[in-house]
């Protein structure tokens, strides 16, 4: 079981990546790359606040000129490059848990129930915690970055929480303590932005807020599919090989 | 015991090998995601950068 999880989880992984990856570099990536000039011409960004795990920002090259080069991927190509790569990592990595998931609750991961998980996927990492951390371009103004990142996970597993709870325990008191969990994180409320005027156009944050969360849902959707469908393929092999033994 | 008890997901595997699956695919996939996410290295940021904010992790 544990070399067909793995084994399943890696394709799906890969299948999703290569989908997402092309619509990232079509639809999104233009966006960050045009954000950054606006970001380039703001100098009171985070990357140059006290906070010393905001500085994983301060090598990237729409920062001050002066500061200290870092390596980062080069224009173009290596940077299309890398942004697949990461894709492909975070896809395998969020088949991973998907997977554990499913087996966590006792459910054979086909196509239909990994479609379901997937959703209550997209919903705890995408769409709760983008309800009050709206997806952002490089150059908006926002919360220190340590704060949002606490507010992200601890949102993302609540309402992850909560989910299980209404749709795997279904009783009233857990359907009840899962509509809390799920509520809880935006009634604390998320990390705001201070006040600052951002040159940033509205109408670009708002498009590619759309279309990171259109992207999100593909890339869920394609990450259940895939995994109810390599679990099947991988279990009929496995099914051969004990045969064969 | 030779079946599971949980599901029919374990039919001609051991049960036993599901809590360690689970663990480790856990494991796994939280150590993957940390190091496309959250990692604060520089490397990983900029490598990561155009993925982190299209899947909106906390980025900046």
């Amino acid at each position: 079981m544990i070399i067909r999880l793995l084994s399943a989880a890696l394709a799906a992984g890969f299948f999703a990546a290569v989908v997402v990856t092309g619509l990232e570099l079509t639809l999104t990536s233009p966006l960050i790359v045009a954000a950054e000039r606006y970001e380039q011409a703001e100098p009171s960004h985070q990357a140059d606040r006290a906070l010393p795990i905001v500085l994983a920002h301060a090598g990237h090259d729409h920062t001050a000129p002066d500061a200290a080069p870092e390596w980062q991927p080069g224009a173009g190509l290596p940077r299309m490059a890398f942004t697949g790569l990461a894709t492909l990592v975070g896809a395998v990595g969020y088949a991973l848990l998907l997977g554990a998931v499913m087996l966590a609750c006792g459910r054979e991961p086909t196509p239909q129930v990994a479609l379901a998980f997937a959703v209550a996927g997209f919903a705890s990492v995408a769409l709760a915690p983008g309800l009050g951390l709206p997806p952002e371009l490089p150059g908006s103004e926002a919360a220190p970055l340590a704060v949002r990142q606490a507010w992200w996970v601890m949102t993302a597993a609540a309402t992850a929480m909560g989910l299980y709870l209404i749709a795997v325990r279904r009783t009233l008191i857990a359907i009840l303590g899962g509509l809390v969990l799920i509520i809880a994180p935006h009634v604390v409320g998320a990390p705001q932005a201070p006040e600052g005027a951002s040159a940033l156009p509205a109408a670009l944050a708002a498009q590619f807020a759309a279309r990171s969360l259109a992207i999100s849902f593909v890339f869920w959707m394609l990450l259940g599919l895939g995994l109810g469908r390599a679990w099947q393929v991988f279990g009929r092999e496995t099914a051969r090989g004990t045969a064969r033994a | 015991m030779t079946t599971s008890t949980l599901a029919p997901v374990a039919v001609g595997t051991r049960a036993s090998e599901r809590p360690v699956a689970v663990a480790l695919a856990a494991f796994l996939g939280l150590g993957l995601l940390f190091m496309v996410g959250f990692s604060p290295a520089i490397a990983f940021h900029n490598a990561a950068h155009d993925f982190r904010h299209t899947q909106n992790f906390p980025c900046h």
